[in-house]
């Protein structure tokens, strides 16, 4: 059995090599399949910290009239800190208001003399929203319609960071479904590819599979050298798809973290921590696919 | 050894290559297969070692029913029994040795046993001396020698030779039917199949005539006659 196995690796590495040019352009073509696949994946873990990056900075204002008491602010902020979709509420008393509105005009004269005019401060207290994610904002807004509170709020402010969420999440979902297509289509001229190279392997050696038989060797150890094949060609897809992904990785982390303002989007540290699992499914993929392609061609092409 | 009870093989759509073949050949036996091309006697080597298989009848080899022989099994048959053919069917870039060997590796012999038993083999055939060499270097004669020793590795109790002599001049030819013969006298049962007359008469073996899928004549140290 081991002799046999031991066997089989050898005459796949020999079709390999003999084949060498038909192999590079079968690995070649997996090869693109996988980095498109990557690519995507890529997209996913940036998109996703894009997404949450834009989210953590959706927050609403909720301004109270200049009237509204303190205990009537601490009721409202203990409330919304209760709600599971709330991350954060930070209260701004009137007076801070204040002194924040006189350091934005500092430089604008005309502003702070008409602040003089009315005298005082015009400034309610604020209560600053941050939720876990923009999808929960109606739901905060709407817990503050109740009528506790409702009479005391003068404006609800919600910034527009929602549409860019939006958008980032639909650009992301297209180019994704682009991918996909293409990865598909890469996959589809892979699969035809390993089927065609089978079938020019059983071509070539149609004259020793014919003797094979003939002196005896099972439709396994016939086969086996085939099946192997296929898995070399997986094997060094995967492994150089993961000689251009890591580089690469490692090339646009730093890009990234400069573009989210010094916040690591960890793309690196996502393959270091789980290339096995990445490349293994891929391998792992890749293999059953080229193997079934492999099969379809030996049991069409090769009558054993 | 060999027993052929009723056999008949036809081909799509309706063409007969053997009709209603009954058939013995004892252990040790040396058997000639004659008649003109095309009358169904290689047919008759092909369902010996299940190359085809039998329409209707019933075909045993060594007492194994091999009349509707599974795919699984057809290596365990074939290891039994040495095939030898006119177009040899050798491994051009393969050396004498590899070609011989390769029927031993395919079963799955260690290498060790190779080593010991591929030069035993080639002893046998007379061709020790030229192992290294390739199948092009060699005269048709040494190549059909090579085949004859690929045949012999697994030991087979039958040797089937199916026009072994077709590709080569008189003298090679001498030569194989002496090493068949040679291989006969160790006990292995050799069935010829030929239309070589000059052969079938030298040997005064036991000479089936086929003609028209038919067997027309059986005769033990026969001569051929048509």
């Amino acid at each position: 059995m081991l002799t046999s196995s031991i066997r089989s690796v050898k005459f796949a590495f020999q079709s390999f090599g003999r084949n060498f040019w038909l192999s590079i352009i079968t690995v070649s073509m997996l090869v693109l399949t996988l980095v498109t696949i990557n690519l995507l994946l890529v997209l996913q873990i940036v998109a996703s910290k894009a997404v949450s990056f834009a989210e953590e900075r959706i927050e609403v204002s909720v301004y109270f009239f200049p009237a509204a008491t303190e205990d009537k602010i601490k009721d409202a902020s203990g409330y919304l800190r209760g709600l599971p979709q709330v991350r954060d509420v930070q209260v701004i008393t009137a007076d801070e208001a204040l002194s924040r509105f006189k350091e934005r005009h500092a430089a604008d004269a005309t502003i702070l003399s008409a602040l003089d005019e009315v005298g005082g401060s015009p400034f309610g207290p604020t209560l600053v929203i941050k939720a876990k994610s923009a999808s929960d904002f109606p739901l905060i807004l709407d817990a503050l319609d109740n009528p506790q509170f409702r009479n005391d709020i003068r404006e609800k402010d919600f910034s527009s960071y929602e549409d860019i969420v939006n958008r980032i999440k639909a650009t992301t979902e297209r180019v994704q479904l682009f991918g996909m297509g293409l990865a598909a289509v890469f996959l589809l001229i892979a699969i035809l590819i390993v089927f065609n190279t089978v079938r020019i392997a059983l071509f070539v050696h149609r004259e020793e599979i014919a003797i094979m038989k003939l002196v005896g060797a099972t439709n396994a150890f016939i086969r086996s050298p085939f099946l192997i094949e296929c898995f070399l060609y997986s094997l060094f897809a995967v492994a150089i798809v993961a000689g251009i992904v890591f580089p690469a990785v490692a090339v646009i982390d730093p890009s990234m973290t400069t573009f989210f303002g010094g916040e690591s989007v960890g793309l690196l540290s996502y393959f270091q921590a789980n290339w096995y699992v990445v490349f293994g499914i891929q391998l792992a993929a890749l293999t059953v696919i080229n193997m079934v392609s492999t099969t379809l061609a030996m049991r069409k092409y090769l009558k054993v | 050894m060999i027993h052929f009870k009723n056999v008949i093989k036809t081909y799509p759509p309706n063409i007969v290559g053997i009709r209603n073949v009954n058939l013995h050949i004892r252990p040790g036996e040396f058997v000639s297969i004659v008649g003109q091309s095309g009358t169904g006697k290689s047919t008759l080597a092909k369902l010996m070692f299940a190359e085809e298989t039998a329409t209707s009848g019933q075909i045993a080899i060594g007492g194994w029913d091999i009349t509707r022989i599974s795919q699984h099994d057809v290596p365990l048959l074939r290891r039994q029994i040495g095939v030898v053919f006119q177009d040899f069917k050798l491994l051009p870039r393969k050396t004498v040795f590899e070609n011989v060997a390769f029927a031993l590796e395919v079963a799955g012999t260690p290498s060790r046993r190779i080593k010991e038993i591929v030069p035993q083999v080639l002893k046998i055939v007379n061709l020790h001396d030229k192992g290294d060499r390739y199948p092009k270097q060699l005269s048709g004669g040494e190549q059909q020698r090579v085949v004859v020793a690929r045949s012999l590795v697994h030991r087979p109790k039958i040797l089937v030779a199916d026009e072994p002599t077709g590709n080569l001049d008189a003298i090679h030819t001498h030569e194989i039917i002496d090493l068949l013969k040679k291989i006969n006298e160790f006990g292995t049962t050799v069935v010829l199949v030929t239309h070589n007359r000059e052969v079938v008469n030298a040997l005064k073996k036991r000479v089936i005539l086929v003609d028209g899928g038919e067997i027309v004549s059986d005769v033990e140290e026969g001569r051929y006659k048509i």
